[in-house]
Parts: structure tokens; sequence; C-alpha cells
């Protein structure tokens, strides 16, 4: 891929604070504005019925920085996203990117979501699905062509780009989806379980292609995962969620720094990470 | 980087030649050989006075008021068509702006879809003396009388097809900051199609029916008045030339429906959905 995206402008400091701190520099400077939800609460009604999804979640994904989402099946991560993405209106709190309402940061295209669900039009080929956002944006042809195909190739899908979404497999969908996402160049990536229904080799090449895409581009990440090595992969900061009601239970530090090879795997603190990650999943009290 | 050997998509095209041919000739053959018997069935009813001339001449007769009377035929035909399909182009159309304006704006659809789903139960036809008094005689009452027949259901149906938008696909456009307009041609209309295309052929045979039976209200060409003027001058075998002449033009219509709609399908979810 010769590809390169324009470099983002923005520094991107990173918070090693807290027990996974180990190495790299003990930087406690909040870093520029990125993700922000303070005390966001999400209340859903149908007639009499009440769903408490979120309720006084905070969190803070300081800009160029990457940050996961895990906890059990229901708990609200989709819902923060979301928020995020200006689908669903918090009943309580507020969320901002980089300083602004999720409906503005939508009105500047400053986000790309790819959902739980890598929605295609089922009558549009790859290549006419991953043009998409472009094409809304009102990108010349020639032009979202090209970046198509470069993000299609990205993802590993070249020679599926004439295919239709109902002949890709769960996985291609969602790198087709992701390639959607990239084409728009985002500085706010918001990704709800993208790599959910890959296999663990092919999961881990995208982990790394998306870690070398986020270093060029400096996008703010947060992800949503079932997986705890890929949250600490792809992560400066997990963020734990604890169900009825949503709320984030713990907050772990990743202290690798943003050149990651696959050799952090074998690293101590690779496993350190897991094991605290592990402990807070099963609703264990705060290590630190 | 690749992975997942899957051979690329279009080289799974469709079946050999062969099987298709084959597979036509099971569909046509049948009801082929079905009408090859009624026509028989016919003639010999009719040969041996069980079936009363006075009811229904003999097939061969008939068949000669084709090839006697082809020139009468066709300009009755020419009119009931020239009506039929007029109506049909114009209803539809009316129809799919309709709807598309009245779903992207919800003021005006608050404002008028009562009275579009109310109107629905006007039975038109009974206004067609009413509108030949305003519009005069000739193709404009009948043509306006056409096209409010096919109206209706194309509406509706639109109205329906076009609220039937993915939720998924909807949330999709909604974070692309997608304009309304975007919206409708990107999903809205394409998720529509098969709404469309059933609508489509509700009316390929309205058009017809309401084009005949305003010719008897008001009209001194067309199939519907040749139908009456054959009565009542008894002239069967030409009354019956005419209904078949009818019918054979609304299967045409029918037919070119069905075929606009498989073209249309490759493009349209459907398409993709039944292939699966
Ligand atoms: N549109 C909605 N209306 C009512 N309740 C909802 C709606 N969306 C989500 N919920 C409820 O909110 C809670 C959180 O849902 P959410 O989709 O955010 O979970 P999640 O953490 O993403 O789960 P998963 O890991 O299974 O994707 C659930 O209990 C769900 O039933
Ligand atoms: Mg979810």
């Amino acid at each position: 891929m010769s590809f390169r995206f324009p470099r983002f402008p923005v520094s991107a400091p990173v918070r090693d604070t807290g027990p996974m701190m180990t190495t790299t520099m003990a930087a406690s400077d909040p870093g520029p504005i990125g993700l922000r939800a303070e005390a966001v609460g999400m209340t859903y009604r149908r007639g009499q019925h009440e769903t408490v999804a979120l309720a006084e979640c905070s969190l803070d994904i300081p800009r160029g920085t990457w940050a996961s989402l895990i906890g059990a099946s229901g708990c609200g991560k989709s819902t923060l996203l979301r928020i995020f993405a200006d689908i669903v209106k918090p009943t309580a709190g507020v969320a901002t990117l980089h300083g602004l309402s999720p409906a503005q940061a939508r009105a500047n295209r400053t986000f790309a979501l790819v959902s739980q669900q890598s929605t295609m039009l089922p009558w549009r080929k790859i290549l006419g699905n991953v043009e998409l956002g472009l094409e809304v944006a009102g990108a010349q042809p020639v032009e979202r062509r090209n970046t198509a195909m470069q993000m299609i190739e990205l993802v590993g899908l070249a020679g599926f780009e004439n295919a239709y979404p109902h002949e890709l497999s769960g996985g291609m969908r969602q790198r087709a989806a992701i390639a959607r996402a990239l084409t728009l160049r985002p500085q706010f990536l918001l990704m709800d379980e993208p790599f959910g229904a890959l296999d663990e080799i092919t999961r881990e090449k995208l982990n790394f292609e998306l870690l070398r895409i986020l270093r060029e581009t400096g996008a703010t990440m947060l992800l949503v995962t079932h997986s705890i090595s890929e949250a600490i992969i792809l992560s400066d900061q997990v963020a734990v969620m604890t169900p009825r009601p949503g709320r984030i239970s713990h907050l772990v530090r990743i202290g690798f720094g943003h050149d990651r090879t696959a050799a952090m795997r074998d690293d101590p603190r690779f496993t350190a990470c897991e094991a605290e990650l592990r402990h807070a999943l099963h609703g264990g009290a705060p290590l630190h | 980087m690749t992975d997942i050997p899957l051979v690329p998509a279009m080289a799974a095209a469709g079946p050999d030649e062969p099987s298709r041919i084959g597979a036509l000739l099971g569909a046509v053959l049948p009801p082929a050989a079905c009408l090859l018997g009624l026509v028989l069935l016919w003639a010999v009813g009719s040969a041996t006075g069980l079936i009363p001339f006075y009811f229904l001449p003999a097939p061969q007769a008939v068949a000669l008021e084709f090839v006697n009377n082809t020139e009468v035929l066709v300009r009755h035909g020419t009119a009931t068509l020239t009506e039929a399909l007029s109506g049909f182009v114009i209803g539809n159309a009316t129809a799919v702006v309709a709807a598309a304006v009245l779903s992207s704006v919800p003021a005006l659809r608050d404002m008028f879809y009562p009275y579009a789903l109310v109107s629905r139960a006007i039975p038109i036809i009974v206004f067609a003396p009413v509108v030949v008094v305003l519009l005069g005689r000739g193709y404009p009452p009948i043509i306006a009388i056409v096209s409010f027949t096919v109206y209706f259901p194309t509406f509706l149906n639109m109205m329906r097809g076009l609220a039937a938008v993915d939720a998924d696909l909807d949330e999709l456009l909604h974070t692309f900051s997608a304009s309304r307009r975007q919206r409708l041609f990107l999903v809205s209309f394409p998720t529509a199609v098969p709404y469309f295309f059933a609508a489509l052929k509700i009316s390929a045979s309205s058009c017809f029916i309401s084009a005949l039976v305003t010719e008897w209200i008001g009209a001194n060409v067309g199939l519907g008045y040749l139908v009456v003027v054959s009565s009542q001058y008894f002239k069967l075998a030409s009354l019956w030339a005419a209904i078949f002449t009818s019918a054979g033009l609304t299967l045409s219509l029918l037919g070119l429906v069905h075929v606009a709609e498989h073209l249309c399908g490759r493009f349209t979810a459907t398409a993709a959905e039944m292939d699966a």
C-alpha cells in the first residue's frame, strides 16, 4: 500500500498513568480534548417500560489517543457509541467531540461510525457501498472511486469490489464497512465490534493494519470489542463497563506508546494488563 | 493481504443455456396445452350446438372476424390503447411524485395523507358522466378517469414503500449527514421498487378496465364502444373479437411490466434476496 493519509496536525501525547505505567514517560498532562462523555445517562422508554442503558457514564479520550470499551453484552457499549455518533440523544449529561456536540460533529463530518451490523445497501456492489460516504459528501466520481479501491485493497477485499454484500461472508462485510469508514478520513473513528466476525489471524492482521492507519491519520478512536487482547493491542486506555445501569467501573491504562508490533503480546506488561482486565470484567474491585 | 479463497463473485454466473430453455418450455407448454384443449372444447361445443351461437359464436367465426374486420379492430384498439397507456403513465408518474413529496415533507403528509386515504373510497367511475360534461367527449375525460384509477394504488404503495426503509440504512445515511434528497434517491426509491411494481401490476389491468367502461359512457370510438355497439346490433363475433383484443392488450402490458421488473430487479434488493 503506497497510499498515505494526510497527517493530522495535532500532536498526540500519550497518557501513561495508573498502575500499568512502567517504562514510558510519566506524562500526567491531560492532552488536547477529544472524545468526552460527562455524566452521560441514557434511559430508553417504551410506553411504561424503562431501560436504564447508561447512568453517570464519564469518559475522556484525549485527541489522537485510542480507547476501547469492554463489558458484558447489553451493558450499554453500543449506546455510548451511538450517542457520540448523534444517532440517539442522551437523556442526561453531555457528550462532545473535540468540544462540539455530536450533532455539530456530524454536520462537519468529523467522525465515521462502523456499526455493529456492518450495514450495506443490498442492491449495490461492494465498490458502490464503500464509495457511499464520499458520494454523500459530494466527492468527485474519479476521486471517490480511487479512494474506495485503495481502502478495499487495504482491508484485503481486492477482487470483491463487484460482488454484492449478500455474496460476502460476515467478516468480509465488516471489512467493507471499515473500508467505507476509512474513505472519509475521519478525525474520530467510532467502531462497534468491527472485527467480531473475523478469525484470530485475520483479526490480528487487521488490528495492526488499523494501528498503522491510526498513526498515519492521528485519528482518535473509540472501539467496542469483546476481546481483551484486541482491546490492549488497540488502546491507550480500556474502559470496563458493568451492566444495569451501564457505567464505567474500571479504567485501565495501557502503557505501550503508539509504536506497537506483534511482539507486544510477549511483553510481561501485556499479560499483566490482560489479568487486570479479566479481573475487572468479572466484577472485581479496582486494583488501583 | 488476501485470504479466504472464495471464487470472485461474478464467476458464479447464471445457469447454462440448455437448462434455461428447458425451464422455459416447462413453463410454457402446460398452459399452452390447456389453452389448446379449451379452444377444442369450444369448437366441439359450438359445432354440436351445446354452446348456443347467440352466447358464444364458434372459434372460427371469431377468428374470421379478426381477418375480415382487422381495420375496425385496429382503429378501436388504438383508441383504447392510447387512453389506457396515457392514463397509466400520467397516473403512475403523478403518484410517484406525490408520494415522494409527501413522504419527505412531514408537514405536508400530515395535512394531505388522511384525504388521500379517504378519497380511495370514492368509486371514481361514477364521476365519468360529470368528467365528460366538464372535459367534453373524446380522449381527455377518459384519460383523466384512467389516470385517477391508476393513481391511488400506486400512491398508497409508494407511501408504504418509501416508509419501509431499513432502520440501519437510515442510521447510516444519518451519520453521513445525507440530505433529504440524497436519502430519497439513495435509499428510499430503491427500497420502494418492489412496492412500485406491485402497484404497476394492478394498474396494468385496471387502466384498460376503466378505459373500456368509460368508453361505454362517453365515447364513439374504442373497444368499449365497439362492445356496446356490437351487442346492440347483435354482432356477436365482433363483440368477442373486441373482448379478446382488450384481453390481449392487457396481457401485453402486464407482460411488459413483468419484464421491466425483472430487468430492474437486478439493481434492487429483491433480486439479491431472491437469488440468495
Ligand atoms: N432502541 C432501544 N430501545 C430500547 N432499549 C434499548 C434500545 N437500544 C438498546 N436498548 C437497551 O439498552 C441496553 C444496552 O444496549 P446496547 O446495545 O448499548 O448494549 P451493548 O453493550 O452494545 O451490547 P452488545 O455487546 O450485545 O452489543 C440493553 O439492555 C438494551 O436492551
Ligand atoms: Mg452493541
